[in-house]
């Protein structure tokens, strides 16, 4: 089988991933007690009020029958209508796609600007102050919440400093990516941490590794050794645990969308789920479900692009 | 080491451009204020969240409006109206009056819009104005509505935003559209709507007092952190901010840029009991549960002194609250007594409270330690907010911390749900009591103001005597502004009157 076969094989694996993902996250949210439509209408409605408008969305259904009419919508390439904010899902999906792509996208580049330094500086200076500073910083940034390091980083920057806005997302391009910054910057620091204790692992192991002494044998400078040799070996781990880790950032992007009042994905998802906004949560859960399972199977391309022996 | 400093000096470079002043402020005459959350439709019928309240009175005029005071009705589109003698039909007189496209404010878009909140599907206050009979357009300016029944608090549900005028052809030709492109019959006409980030408002020119609106818009940001929201003010980010914490407002009050706003509003915090669950279906019980809590502590604690304890379930400034009503003394040896006469020494109670509701979790806290000096026991069990109601809807719980806001000046939308022994079981609590049912019934179609004030006042010693559940305090809207903001205003029902808000 050619190597680059699973680029016809994956998609078909989506498929049922999907499908048990949309199964789980029905069956799952239906079960947390509650009822939208109470609180759609308000603590002041009437019994009768509410049986009417639970009807009307067809919530008195029994499950498996909702389930059905929710592929059914699905195969039409809709995904049903929101409670709270009376209009199709999908278009309120994507309305919110924007700030939420940014933050990971930003997020991930600025956590490889803070992490590929520092691990390579720590792996060269193996036990030296600097290495031990860096692994600090891995092990303090782990620990940081987000909702008090964003909290800081606005007092810091926004309040004291006037550097950036306090929050919010910006009218254009220019605006958007000056109130990106802080948002990203949390998630980072928090990501770069993981990452740079990882990088730090796996180039100590490739410096020392028989590549590496057959490039130093044959009289090549370590910088050559360190950029050549080093450097995208250790990538290739550290491309897999960003993939992995990209629904962790997802999740995460729930807490930093509402310190920085970003209007994504991740909001929406917050407030669906508090009031209960079934079809919702169930649009939502299935976008983030497919990134999730894009984003690893770019990481996989990347990964047999970078090495040559690797067969998935 | 040379190219390690190129790339810093780009790295350096592009974050200088990103840290410039480019986020420039709202236009001049713009106002922007911060809110929890983002509203959720533009079609008045189609919410009952006030988050939408407030934009649509921004944007929608209604026929009669209540005013400042929170306590009194006055025109709106309708000028002028009259009452038949049997109380049945009201027939209003509207003023001229344009909608936003230019086209005229008829009684024929009135009575459709009358019709349309009673019988649309997906209206959400269909019971409150299913006393409407009829309504129907003797003339382009002459509305005539008949009820199915007199009923005196009608007037004041003509004063709610679900009840805004909408264009009928504009509804009529796009009805999904009126979240999109709202044709707007007041203040404010909206220009663009990002859900969940703002909803943007710019001037009426075609709105009948035009000539009153100061600001040449508004912008409502939602800003979700309680602490982002006071950091965007005290940077200047935001003219305006809504919801402070309570445990901000001194700090705020400091500010010299700033000014804390404390309107009053109808909001009454209060203790629901379940009187269905022995011993507290005994009245002596609940007297003792009420003496045995320190509302004061509570106010002081919880609210910074910014609340007001709570004498009766019509709040404090409202219509016809009776302010020498009752106010049961702290006393927990006498609670315990009490308690030990009825049979009830040492009771233990089921605490229903909100997981997360940082102040109803820290009162649940402090009626459990107050109450245990009465000897009562009381279990706090935390529950999700969304789930919350359901638990008490099937009478799940003992005590239960709980709110309400008036959406009407008149006391009978509340009276009704609370005491009149509805379809509700009086608000969950399942009190029972069948003279206070009746007065409630006949308070409804008592149309001498005098009589009926005096019926609401034995309303409130009555249920005050039962304790139907225990009142506990008042609060304020809490907003802050910039001290370059003047006459930002909110009335007793929740209404912003931006229509006179300037900026200097």
């Amino acid at each position: 089988m050619h190597r680059y076969a699973f680029v016809l094989t994956r998609p078909l694996q989506l498929i049922p991933v999907l499908f048990g993902i949309s199964i789980l996250s029905f069956f799952l949210v239906k079960s947390i007690p509650g009822d939208p439509v109470r609180l759609l209408l308000g603590t002041k409605s009437t019994p009768e009020a509410v049986a009417r408008i639970r009807a009307q969305y067809g919530l008195d259904e029994s499950l498996p029958v909702q389930y059905l009419h929710f592929l059914e919508n699905l195969t039409r390439g809709e995904m049903g209508h929101s409670l709270l904010y009376k209009m199709p899902v999908l278009p309120l999906i994507a309305e919110r796609v924007l700030p939420t792509f940014l933050l990971v996208v930003g997020s991930v580049l600025l956590t490889l600007l803070i992490a590929v330094p520092l691990a390579s500086l720590a792996a060269l200076k193996r036990g030296t102050a600097a290495d031990h500073a860096i692994r600090g910083f891995t092990t303090a940034g782990l620990g940081f919440p987000a909702f008090w390091l964003g909290i800081m980083l606005i007092i810091l920057f926004s309040v004291k400093l006037g550097l950036f806005p306090v929050a919010g997302f910006g009218e254009d391009a220019l605006t958007m990516l000056h109130h990106m910054v802080l948002p990203c910057l949390t998630v980072a620091l928090a990501l770069s941490a993981i990452v740079t204790r990882n990088l730090r692992a796996s180039m100590i192991a490739e410096l020392a590794s028989d590549h590496a002494t057959a490039a130093r044998a044959k009289g090549l400078p370590e910088s050559w050794v360190f950029r050549r040799h080093v450097l995208p070996n250790s990538l290739i781990p550290t491309i897999n645990l960003l993939a992995i880790n990209v629904g962790w950032l997802i999740g995460g992007s729930v807490v930093v969308e509402t310190v920085f009042s970003l209007p994504g994905m991740g909001q929406l998802l917050v407030r669906a789920i508090f009031t209960r906004d079934y079809m919702v949560v169930q649009g939502v859960t299935l976008v983030f479900a497919c990134a999730t399972v894009l984003l690893n199977f770019v990481a996989d391309l990347l990964t047999v692009a970078a090495d040559p022996r690797v067969k998935l | 080491m040379k190219s390690k400093l190129k790339y810093g000096l780009i790295l350096a470079g592009a974050l200088a451009v990103l840290a410039g002043d480019i986020a420039a402020a709202a236009a001049e005459g713009v106002l922007t204020i911060g809110r929890r959350e983002d509203g959720t439709t533009m079609d008045p019928i189609k919410s009952a969240q006030n988050v939408d309240f407030w934009v649509f009175s921004n944007m929608y005029d209604v026929l009669v409006r209540v005013d400042k005071t929170g306590t009194k009705l006055e025109p709106g589109l309708a000028e002028s109206w009259t009452v038949s003698d049997d109380q049945k039909t009201y027939t209003f007189k509207l003023r001229e009056a344009k909608f936003s496209d230019g086209t005229p404010i008829t009684a024929g878009d009135a009575a459709w819009n009358l019709l349309r909140i009673r019988d649309h599907p997906e209206s959400l206050w269909r019971d409150t104005y299913s006393v409407i009979n009829d309504a129907a357009a003797t003339d382009d300016k002459t509305l005539v509505v008949t009820l199915k029944q007199p009923t005196a608090p009608f007037l004041s549900t003509l004063a709610m935003p679900g009840i805004s005028i909408l264009s009928r052809k504009a509804v009529e030709a796009d009805e999904a559209g009126v979240s999109d492109h709202p044709v707007s019959s007041g203040a404010f006409v909206m220009k663009e709507w990002r859900r969940g980030d703002k909803v943007v408002l710019e001037r009426n020119p075609n709105f009948w007092e035009a000539a009153r609106v100061q600001l040449d818009g508004v912008e409502w940001i939602s800003v979700p952190d309680d602490n982002t929201r006071v950091l965007k003010l005290q940077a200047g980010e935001l003219d305006c901010g809504i919801f402070i914490p309570f445990s901000r407002i001194a700090e705020l009050k400091q500010d010299p840029k700033l000014n804390v706003l404390l309107d009053p509003s109808t909001r009454e915090d209060h203790l629901l009991i379940n009187h269905e669950h022995p011993p507290l279906d005994k009245k002596e019980v609940r007297q003792a549960l009420d003496m045995a809590i320190d509302e004061q502590s509570i106010v002081d604690t919880v609210t910074f002194g910014v609340g007001t304890v709570a004498n009766s379930y019509i709040p404090a400034g409202a219509l016809y609250y009776y302010a020498d009503n009752l106010k049961r003394p702290y006393d927990p040896a006498k609670a315990k007594e009490m308690l030990e006469a009825a049979g009830a020494a040492g009771m233990t109670l089921q605490y229903n409270v909100e997981a997360g509701n940082e102040v109803d979790e820290q009162i649940a806290v402090l009626i459990q330690q107050q109450a245990a000096q009465a000897g009562i026991n009381i279990n706090i069990v935390k529950i999700d907010p969304a789930a919350g109601w359901d638990e008490l809807v099937a009478g799940n719980y003992d005590i239960s911390v709980n709110y309400w806001t008036n959406d009407i000046i008149d006391p009978d939308q509340k009276t009704t749900f609370v005491l009149g022994h509805d379809a509700n079981m009086n608000y969950m609590t399942r009190y029972k009591n069948d003279a206070v049912k009746d007065l409630v019934a006949k308070a409804r179609v008592e149309f001498d103001p005098v009589k009926r004030e005096q019926m609401y006042v034995d309303l409130q010693k009555m249920a005050k005597e039962d304790v139907n559940w225990i009142d506990l305090y008042y609060s304020p809207y809490r907003n802050a502004c910039g001290k370059h903001v003047d006459a930002f205003y909110q009335n007793p029902l929740g209404r912003f009157f931006l229509e006179d808000t300037k900026k200097m």
